[in-house]
């Protein structure tokens, strides 16, 4: 799935762009836990998360996740931002839930193996 | 929705015992805040988290969850099974995520 | 990533870096709209390209290709004249396009070939072909795979030519305790120095994910203490050291779900348990000893192959 249709899907607000937005996001992780997260090994996977402190981009960065969307309106501070954009890391947040935001991907397709993500 | 349907559908596995499953389930809340969940969460949902430990039963109570989905497989301690079942919460398992078993429940209804 | 996949999100990076300048072919030949399909049919052939723009007075007015070519053969009719034939509404690409907006519209029109645009004046400066951009593609990654061989090698030389019985490069972090604002910065520092001697990335990702753990622990449970990382020919030891408080139950530590973190860490997304199984499933070795109220070593290894 593309960034662009992740944003729409979940109406997120983009704080930090990538470079190019044309690579593909294969799976989906929804956690406030980050050592849950650093055990994660499925690559192109998005990080959707209610915790929103500088651990959360370490983490992404040791993990090798690209992109992480903070949930529940959650706000990354101009410090994270910073950080996201020295590593790479593409950051979007968005007003809904992670269960919804979980479900709403999930039920487009991300991280569903056997449906059809488009444009591959 | 009823929980018994819900622990069927997604061969959820029952940690706790003698406790009734006729309850009805409101909606679904996903997180590991503890913070997040007293404050946000809705009453009488189903909660979808990977903690384990004894103090997500008082938190529990206090919104009323008719029970809570641990996931990733993680096994919760005695300890931990007998305080949910003294406070009639029901423990629930799944050996999947909590972005896919969020994904499963959407698509059995759980949509707002 | 497997190797395919690799290759497959590479080639797509490009297609948004390189520019139609750098795949088209310049020195276009052109054609005038009153020339004859037989002339056009015998430069087609003689040059073995497949199309021409058609110029009047300097603008481009149409493009011929050698399917024209072809139905004027068929119904016999070569001394047509270009501009009878011609298409006229002519899509075209800027040459400092990314490609990737060539390819759009390859694949949007399924045209042969795209005449290459000068943005200022307009004028014809080259031809596209989606030959073009295989060929653009495949010379870039060349020289990207080129690089990165030189990179490699630079990196393990460091080893290799160094003549010594034994080699150590060592990197030590200090750590301070309870402070939560800083935590993760000494694994930050080390993985970027790890990737910059050219260590495998996947390597890298192990030691990175175990040392952000162990530091972790360091400040949330100690008072401090310091991450020694000793690089050598085929292994890397991380040591992890601190002066207490001490774990008193180390078997109960290593169980996954185990934690004895206090719920403040719980609430900065940590203390579920999983640190130390992190650690162990991660490296190729491990060893934690401990001694109430002195100390805490915790060492891991992982194998450079």
């Amino acid at each position: 799935m593309k960034l662009e249709q992740i944003r729409d899907i979940l109406e997120a607000e983009i704080h930090v762009e990538p470079e190019n937005p044309n690579f593909d996001i294969l799976n989906g992780c929804g956690s406030d836990l980050m050592s849950d997260v650093l055990s994660l090994v499925k690559p192109n996977t998005i990080l959707l998360t209610g915790l929103a402190t500088p651990q959360v981009i370490y983490t992404a960065e040791m993990a090798s996740i690209q992109v992480i969307c903070f949930v529940r309106g959650k706000h990354p501070t101009q410090r994270m931002i910073d950080m996201a954009r020295e590593r790479g890391i593409i950051l979007l947040s968005t007003n809904l839930f992670l269960f919804d935001s979980c479900g709403k991907l999930y039920s487009a397709g991300l991280g569903q193996p056997t449906r059809l993500i488009s444009a591959l | 929705m009823i929980m018994k349907s819900i622990v069927s559908s997604l061969n959820l596995t029952l940690y706790t015992q003698n406790l009734s499953l006729d309850r009805s389930i409101k909606g679904c809340y996903s997180g590991d805040l503890l913070s997040d969940v007293l404050a946000r969460a809705c009453i009488g949902c189903l909660w979808i988290t990977i903690q384990m430990h004894p103090n997500i039963i008082p938190v529990a109570v206090m919104k009323e969850f008719p029970g809570i989905l641990i996931v990733n497989g993680r096994i919760p301690e005695p300890e931990v099974i007998s305080k949910a079942e003294n406070e009639r919460v029901v423990l629930l398992g799944t050996p999947l995520s909590a972005y896919e078993i969020s994904g499963r429940l959407w698509e059995l209804g759980f949509q707002p | 990533m497997n190797p395919r996949e690799e290759v497959a999100t590479r080639v797509q990076e490009l297609a948004y870096e390189l520019h139609v300048a750098q795949a088209m072919t310049r020195n276009v030949l052109t054609i005038h709209p009153r020339t004859q399909i037989s002339t056009v049919s015998q430069i087609l052939r003689k040059r073995r390209i497949s199309g021409l723009p058609v110029i009047d007075k300097g603008k481009l007015c149409g493009l011929i290709s050698i399917e024209d070519v072809i139905k004027c053969l068929v119904n016999n009719e070569l001394n047509r004249r270009v501009s009878s034939l011609m298409t006229r509404s002519v899509v075209t690409v800027y040459s400092d396009e990314p490609v990737v907006k060539a390819i759009q519209i390859f694949e949007r029109f399924g045209y042969g070939r795209l005449p290459v645009l000068d943005r200022n004046d307009h004028s014809v400066v080259g031809i596209l072909t989606k030959g073009d951009i295989i060929r653009a593609l495949l010379k870039k990654m060349d020289v990207d795979y080129r690089e990165e061989e030189i990179l490699r090698y630079r990196a393990s030389h460091i080893f290799n030519d160094v003549t010594a019985d034994e080699v150590h490069l060592i990197f030590e972090f200090s750590v301070r305790g309870g402070n939560f604002d800083r935590a993760g910065e000494a694994s930050s520092q080390l993985r970027t120095n790890l990737l910059r001697l050219g260590i495998h990335p996947e390597i890298v990702r192990r030691i990175a994910i175990s040392t952000y753990e162990a530091e972790m622990n360091l400040v949330i449970y100690t008072h401090g203490g310091r991450i020694v990382a000793d690089l050598q020919k085929d292994l890397i030891q991380i040591r992890v050291l601190d002066q207490g408080p001490g774990i008193p139950d180390i078997e109960k530590a290593m169980e996954a779900g185990y934690s004895t973190a206090p719920d403040w860490v719980r609430e900065l997304g940590f203390g579920a348990g999983m640190g130390l199984p992190n650690i162990r499933k991660h490296s190729d070795w491990m060893q934690l000893t401990s001694e109430m109220g002195r100390y805490t070593h915790l060492e891991f290894e992982v194998k450079v192959p």
